[in-house]
């Protein structure tokens, strides 16, 4: 506590530092928000900057903004089915189907509330026992293990938004098969590459996120309003109760700890974090069939997880100098520029910087909470405008964040065709969420499964036989083999799109 | 991946050249003017680098460094434009798509001369490109965990990866005719062992394999890992050079172990298009150059243990570095069958 006390001092001692805390809450707010200018721009661009900070602003800096950018994607999300980030995918699912139930203040409410708890608790765990979980989670969890994790994750991912369960299961292939396009993670031979070079990264998350949102939403609406179905959002500022939240404390706890998990490995960072924890609610829920089409508890359990997933991220990054993400990997370079270097020994030769750290994402976690709630407000007001002037505004935020993303005119065409294709799938009954919950963990799924089939010798044996990775294989199965006896039983309800 | 591949004759050019490199460095510095007029008013904005790698690896870093050491020597602003993927075609082949003006530059490691020795990739990186300066060029070193019971040297952990019978893991980040997999297939092959050889794009499950158990050892380059070095958690069991550097006395050469091919380096540094005008080349060589030679440059090359080898290469030893690399990466794909 002392140590906390210590850190907390050394943030508000100088009126430089509270204005630097202030840029990063706000500049990751703004950043967050805006499709394809990530907070990584903001960070990259305020790289060169840094060295002229003292080191401690310089490191509190990213570690506010990490907090912030975060959250700031969420609104986007909500109100027009446009994530900031590809950590905030999972949230548009359900938050965007409550904006067009006038539920855009309760799903903000409660993206505000969760991104500040789940994160103001991974930085208390964060404060307990940094070295000792860092050491925990790099022992205990290796590729196989990380591969049996996204594997129990895609096992449920069949059952959001899809009308049948075969249905479901399409979307999640043809997810699992757009993340094969690049270079394969083991030899870097070319697949699916057309001889473009600019397919040779892959697919990038963020044109098709924003495609298959953002533009397919557009095409929804266009469609609705030339048959005469068109329906304005109502303009509702109303928050989630008291009650309402404690009937989901369950799953905010879940989030939590599944963010955090998520969070401490390295390289696995928010954006599966916020995917598997919307997965585990679909499958923990009582009434699967309402995720996707508007339920609090989908808002609820991708904001808690991928704000857990941030204070847990600088866990590896302090404790052993490993990044866990984009973001973090920058913040090793802010280190490395004042002469430091993040790893073991920076508990005992800057342990007043890492406390400075501590603290400065403490607050801005409180911050989220008192300026989210301020900012909700005003951003509401955003839903008056009418969707012929709405529809241009949110083609042009999404082509330039398409654009901006890596300056490649090929990722804005890459996203409309993105958009045409979710708006074919949407007709015809496919998930949405399904193929972007298979493109995003198909990536890291297919990484880690070539690392542990290489660590084991490809002995399938010695790969299954692991502990962890049985539990969590035989979880993955146990959840496919039931959804489909549900399904040829006749028991799953169909959902309608 | 396991090998078992039949090595040519060693190519010694790349030793020579080391050798003959340090005194070149000292004598650039010095020759070198303080300043030079900008050719027709160029650079009138700042210069944008087109980097092919994230942000938080070695070559985001070198990057950062340069563009620190170019605006003290000279005031020049430069944005950095981070372009990963395709290990690193995506930002080769995005640079070459940019105008050849001078504006945009290019930081590009020895990724580029392997991957236009296996056809890969259709740009010479010292025919295409003119080298402004290559700053540095380092070594790789094999590293263990400093509290592992099975192994506590080179000698045990070789008689380890033999009692394994190709079992044994080595984290890198290799594809298939990388510089490391190269070097590693070489030991391997002289020891008559196999090794799995496990790619990590990332430097931090990389690490994070070695620190947890994953995997038996690392491939790494010493300024990646001081870190882990200063902290005690790693421990180098062998250095992938003739003698043993200063930095680490403790640990046996390649030389001292009975390996006998020239390892192949890793080097990082800046480029522009060959058809830039040719005055303009001249500043950025110059800017570069200088650049190289600042306090802040130096004191980021140390840091990273780039001060080891003499990294300076102007653009006439770039091109020399660069081809003869190229040979040697030719030989080593033809020996492997991978090209004609």
């Amino acid at each position: 506590m002392e140590l906390f006390l210590e850190g907390a001092a050394t943030l508000v001692s100088s009126p430089l530092s509270i204005f630097i805390f202030f840029c990063g809450l706000v500049g990751g707010l703004l950043f967050g928000a805006i499709p394809g200018v990530s907070m990584l721009t903001l960070a990259a661009i305020f790289l060169p900057f840094s060295g002229f900070l003292s080191a401690p602003d310089a490191i509190m800096f990213y570690s506010v903004l990490y907090c912030s950018g975060t959250y700031g994607g969420a609104v986007t999300a909500i109100l027009f089915n446009i994530p900031g980030a590809p950590e905030n995918a999972p949230t548009a699912f359900d938050g965007y189907p409550m904006t067009q139930k006038g539920l855009a203040g309760k799903a903000i409410g409660a993206a505000v509330l969760c991104s500040a708890f789940g994160g103001t608790c991974s930085v208390i765990f964060m404060m307990l026992a940094t070295p000792l979980l860092a050491d925990i989670a790099v022992t205990h969890f290796g590729p196989p293990e990380i591969f049996s994790l996204v594997f129990f994750g895609i096992a449920v991912a069949s059952s959001v938004g899809a009308k049948t369960l075969w249905k479901g299961w399409l979307s999640v292939l043809l997810g699992l098969l757009l993340a094969t396009v690049g270079l394969d993670p083991v030899a870097g031979e070319e697949r699916y590459t057309f001889d473009l070079y600019y397919l040779l990264a892959g697919l990038h998350f963020v044109p098709v996120i924003l495609g298959f949102f953002a533009v397919a939403e557009v095409l929804v609406q266009a469609e609705r309003r030339a048959t005469g179905s068109y329906d304005m959002p109502k303009f509702v500022t109303s928050f989630p109760s008291l009650a309402e939240f404690l009937k989901l404390k369950f799953a905010v706890a879940r989030s939590v700890g599944l963010g955090f998990f998520s969070g401490i490995l390295p390289g696995i960072g928010a954006t599966l974090a916020a995917f598997l924890s919307y997965n585990e609610a679909v499958r923990w829920s009582k009434t699967p069939e309402n995720f996707g089409k508007g339920e609090l508890e989908g808002v609820v359990a991708s904001e808690t997880a991928n704000n857990a997933a941030t204070g847990a991220a600088m866990i590896p990054l302090l404790a052993l100098g490993l990044p866990g993400g984009a973001l973090t990997a920058m913040m090793v370079g802010v280190f490395q520029m004042h002469d430091i270097e993040p790893g073991p020994l920076v508990f005992t030769n800057s342990s007043d910087l890492v406390w400075v750290v501590f603290a400065a994402m403490f607050f801005a976690n409180i911050a989220i909470l008192v300026l989210g709630f301020v900012e909700t407000k005003g951003v509401l007001h955003l839903l008056r405008i009418p969707f012929q002037y709405l529809a241009p505004g949110i083609l042009l935020m999404a082509t330039i964040g398409a654009y901006a993303t890596r300056s490649q005119v090929i990722d804005v065409a890459v996203m409309f065709a993105a958009g045409i294709l979710a708006y074919f799938m949407r007709r015809t009954g496919y998930s949405v969420p399904g193929i972007v919950l298979g493109l995003i963990l198909g990536k890291i799924g297919e990484q880690t499964f070539a690392q542990g089939m290489q660590m084991v010798s490809y002995d399938t044996y010695a790969f299954v036989s692991r502990p962890i990775v049985a539990i969590l294989l035989i979880a993955g199965i146990s959840t496919i083999l039931t959804s489909v006896y549900r399904a040829l039983k006749g028991t799953r309800r169909d959902i309608e799109i | 991946m396991k090998t078992s591949l039949k090595w040519g004759a060693p190519v010694v050019g790349l030793v020579a050249a080391m050798a003959l490199a340090l005194p070149v460095q000292a004598d650039k510095h010095g020759s070198l003017p303080d300043t030079m007029a900008k050719p027709g008013g160029f650079p009138e904005r700042p210069l944008t680098m087109i980097v092919p790698y994230g942000p938080g690896g070695g070559s985001g870093q070198v990057a950062r460094g340069m563009i620190q050491g170019v605006k003290d020597a000279t005031g020049i602003d430069i944005t950095p434009d981070y372009k990963p993927g395709g290990s690193g075609m995506v930002g080769l082949k995005t640079y070459m798509a940019a105008p050849a003006d001078g504006y945009t530059v290019l930081e590009h490691i020895d990724d580029a001369t392997s991957a236009f020795a296996i056809g890969k990739s259709n740009i010479h990186p010292a025919e295409d490109l003119i080298p402004l300066v290559i700053s540095q060029i380092t070594f790789s070193q094999i590293y263990i965990r400093a509290n592992e019971t099975r192994f506590n040297d080179w000698a045990s952990y070789v008689a380890y990866v033999k009692s394994q019978g190709g079992k044994s893991t080595i984290a890198n980040v290799a594809g298939e005719g990388s510089m490391e997999r190269i070097n590693m297939n070489r030991i391997a092959d002289h020891f008559g062992v196999k090794v799995q050889q496990i790619s990590f794009d990332k430097g931090g499950p990389r690490y994070a394999a070695l620190k947890g158990g994953q995997v038996d050892a690392l491939f790494e380059q010493p300024g990646d890992v001081r870190g882990f070095l200063e902290s005690g958690d790693f421990k180098p069991i062998l250095t992938l050079l003739k003698e043993r550097p200063p930095a680490f006395p403790d640990t046996p050469s390649m030389t001292e172990v009975g390996l006998t091919f020239t390892p192949l380096m890793r080097f990082r540094g800046f480029y522009v298009h060959k058809n830039a005008p040719a005055d303009r080349v001249k500043y950025l060589q110059w800017a570069f150059q200088k650049g190289f030679f600042t306090d802040s440059y130096q004191k980021f090359n140390k840091s990273k243990f780039m001060d080891l080898i003499p990294s300076f290469r102007d653009t006439d030893g770039a091109r020399v570095l660069i081809n003869e690399t190229m040979d040697i990466y030719r030989q080593t794909y033809k020996e492997m069958g991978l090209i004609q």
